[in-house]
Parts: C-alpha cells; structure tokens; sequence
C-alpha cells in the first residue's frame, strides 16, 4: 500500500479544505470554514470519495459555532463520505458549539466498502460554559448514519428543541452535563479496544461493542474541555498516535 | 365467460377491532406472553445500582424520558414502519435499522431474543411466517398481518414497555407494589401520546437524547453483581 494522494478537488464559497505536510502514508485534510460559524441560512456540503487502499483523516482546523440564526431560518450542513474496500477513514472534527437560537440541520452519512475502515468522534458542546450560554431556545436536529455494503450499520441521531438547558438538566438525558461524545470504531480489531477503552472511561460514559467490529463509545462531560482531556488519551490509543495536531490540548 | 385466474379466499378485514382482536392483543403484550420481557432491564439496574434512581418519582422522570425521548419512541417508529412495510425485503431492512440504531450489545440482545421469542410463538398460534425479527418489527409485522389497529398496537406496545420497566424497578429498588402501579398510571397518557406523535414519523426521525439511559445500558455489561439480561 502506497501513499495517498489527492485526485480531484473541487471547492467554493465559505468551506475550504487544507492539507497540511505529514511524513505519513496517509493524508490529512483539515476543513476550514472562513465565514467562522454556522448561523440560520447556511448550507454547507462536503462530499469525499476514499478510493481502495487509500488512508484519509479529516479534522477542522477550530470547533465550529453555531451561532444564533434569525427566526425561520435553518443552517445545514450535510457530509457524505463513501470509504472503498481495503481503505480507511478518521472522522475527527473538532467540537460543534450550540449557542442560545441556533437553529441547524446536520447530517453525516458514512458509506463503508465490507472491507472499509473507520473512526469517527462527533463532539457538541451545549453552550460555551465561560459565558455561561444557556440554551434557551435552539433547535438541532443532527443524524448520524453508517452503511456498509449499503446495509444499515450505526444510526445515531439528536433532536434539541426549545429548551435544551431543561431537558439536559433531567437524570436519564444528561444530568446537567455541558458536552458529549460519540466515537465510533469499525475494524476488525475493535472488540480487543473495548476493555482497555473502558479503563479509561469517567462515570458518565459507557462503551460497547455492537459487533466484533464495531465499538461504540458514549461520553458526557461538565464542559468541552472536560470532554476533551478525557477524549484526548482514548483517541491517541483509537487511532494509533496519529491524532491530528489540532487534536493536541 | 371471463376466467378467474386465481381466486384470494382470504377475506380482508377493515381496521375495526373486533372485541377478539383487542383481547388478543392483550395476549400479546401480557408479561405471561413468553418473551421473557421479566429479564431486561433495559439498563435501569445500573441508575438503581449508582443511586440515580432511589424513589417512585424518580423512576417516573427516568422512564418518561426513556419513552419520549429514547427507545419508546424509536420503537413506535420502528414498529409502524413494519406495520406499513409491503415486502419482506422492506422488513429486513427496518430489522437491520432496529439493529443500528440500538444503543448497546445488551439492547440489542433485548430487542433480538424477544422478537425471536414472539416470533416463534405467534408462528405456532396464528401460523404467522416466523422470521425472526427484532421485538417492535416482529410485532409491527404480525400486527398487520392480523390487520389489527396500528394506533392502538403502538400504545399498548409502549405500555407493556412501561409495566415490565415497572416491575424491574419495583424488584431491584425495591419500590412497593402500589408504588409501582402509581408510576405505571402517571406514564399511561404518554403511551397513548407517543403513539399518536410517531404516526407521521419515518426512519429518519429515529433518535436518542436520552444519553445517560443508553450509558446506564452501555455500563450494565460489567455491572457486578446484577439480576438482569439488560
């Protein structure tokens, strides 16, 4: 297997990819949104095609805010990305931002090849905690969907509407937590990453395995930085030392 | 002389429950129905275990949330695709979707050895086909084989959900008998009002706030000692 390389790109408006030297075989794409926030309106698509054999990571260059939109309107940001036999995907962007108002539609759809790899975090913060940011009024509505082989593999999905502050404040929900995680594992190996994962997991998370394959992780925390140092050593050991430096505290 | 190529001789019942259709489905979804729902948990040992749950009322807040926001909604969703579906092509892919979208290893061994259990039984009563499937989409499916009232499939489906997440907690916390069936009533109207809200839903709309229910089922796989499957 052969390094990566990039055969076609093709960019426009606000969203623009960078791709930063790395002395690895594989690449390393951070996405960087020059507008510096998602508000009511917008429409952000990404599209990435992972050819056979080929290893891409992809991060942002800083957590994206979602900042307060005019009423009726609704920013979107729709990703799709399709990983062929035998290549590998690192789905780790920074931390999304909820502010008070927002209003966002997200969807990401993964579609794996039945030899395709995958590790994928999505990190939400509800609110910066330094403000504080309570949020009062948002709506978020966020869908996570993995397919492999076209069958579904891992479906995930958030809906916040109105006051979220309350609604995270309740026992089953969140218990008042600041910010969560999801990380998703599909490789062979993941079922032996299960009990070292645990090890290292706080109270408020759990891990599982929902096949061999397939390792899921569930992370809630008082505030992103929480969730961040708690993430950061579970990401390292996921992804072999290869966390993007943007990752790095 | 016009030629009847096939003639269907079974006969195709409006959506009107006769007063045997409800008392049947009362059969399916009364805890002597042997889907061994006695033995999940569905994670609620855990939040006994850590303390989260200690009183009637907060077990009420913690299953209204797991209804209205977490699997009891899901279900619902899942369960009505089934009933809608046309094809068994379209069954087994809402079966692969209950399997996404379950929260842990344990919820998904809930949701396959009950539908299996309920598959099995209702083939060997009603002569259903008896595929497997998972719980809400084997009983969306035999429910429209049945022709039964889907509304009506949905809510007692969520009920029995409530009763048998009731009668976990009333073992394991312990809560007293009449205690239990106080929460049971509190959380009746929210069976009948998800089950009309998930009416317009589709697969899509499948989703989960309630996090620390599904990390309570994530935690309860090592949870020491335990006397539940979930």
């Amino acid at each position: 297997m052969g390094r990566t390389r990039l055969r076609t790109l093709r960019q426009s408006g606000s969203l623009k990819l960078v791709f930063p030297k790395r002395h690895t075989q594989d690449v390393e794409a951070v996405l960087v949104n020059t507008a510096g926030g998602i508000t009511g309106g917008d429409r952000f698509s990404l599209d990435v095609d992972i050819r056979t054999g080929a290893a891409l990571t992809i991060t942002t260059q800083a957590a994206e805010r979602v900042y307060r939109a005019q009423p009726g309107e609704v920013g979107h940001v729709t990703t799709r990305v399709s990983v062929a036999d035998g290549a590998s995907l690192n789905w780790l962007p920074q931390e999304l931002i909820l502010f008070d108002r927002c209003a966002l539609r997200r969807r990401l759809e993964i579609e794996l090849a039945a030899t395709a790899r995958l590790l994928m975090v999505e990190p939400v913060v509800f609110g910066r905690a330094t403000m504080p940011e309570i949020l009062r009024d948002v709506m978020f509505q966020d869908r996570i969907r993995i397919t492999r082989g076209g069958r579904p593999l891992y479906i995930d999905g958030m809906d916040l509407q109105g006051d979220a502050a309350t609604h995270l404040a309740r026992p089953a929900i969140a218990d008042g937590a600041g910010a969560m995680a999801s990380i998703v594992v599909v490789r062979p190996d993941a079922e032996r990453q299960l009990k070292p994962v645990r090890a290292m997991l706080p109270q408020t998370a759990g891990a599982t395995t929902l096949a061999d394959d397939i390792l899921v992780i569930r992370q809630l925390a008082p505030d992103s930085f929480a969730l961040r140092r708690n993430m950061i050593p579970i990401l390292e050991l996921l992804s072999n030392g290869t966390l993007p430096t943007s990752w790095r505290l | 002389m016009a030629m009847v190529g096939r003639i269907r001789t079974r006969m195709w019942r409006r959506h009107m429950n006769t007063e045997q259709d409800i008392l049947t489905m009362a059969q399916w979804f009364s805890p002597s129905f042997p889907v061994g729902a006695f033995a999940y948990s569905h994670g609620l040992e855990t939040a006994i275990q850590s303390g989260a749950i200690v009183t009637a009322s907060d077990l009420q807040c913690w299953l209204s949330d797991v209804l209205i926001h977490g699997s009891g909604r899901n279900d619902c969703i899942l369960l009505r695709a089934a009933y809608a579906s046309t094809s068994d092509t379209e069954r087994a892919l809402i079966h692969e979707t209950a399997l996404a979208v379950a929260a842990s290893a344990e919820r998904l061994l809930e949701t396959q050895l009950q539908g299996a259990a309920f598959c099995d039984t209702t083939a060997k009563v009603w002569d259903m086909d008896g595929q497997h499937l998972c719980y809400p989409v084997a009983v969306g499916a035999a429910a429209a084989q049945m022709q039964f009232d889907v509304d009506l499939v949905a809510m007692l489906y969520l009920h029995s959900f409530a009763g048998n997440l009731v009668s976990a907690a009333v073992r394991a916390v312990p809560l007293g008998q009449t205690d239990g069936q106080s929460v049971l009533a509190a959380l009746t109207p929210l069976c009948d009002q998800i089950a009309g809200a998930s009416r317009l839903a589709s697969l899509d709309d499948l989703n989960s706030t309630a996090f620390l229910s599904d990390i309570a089922a994530m935690k309860h796989e090592t949870l020491q000692p335990r006397i539940f499957r979930s």
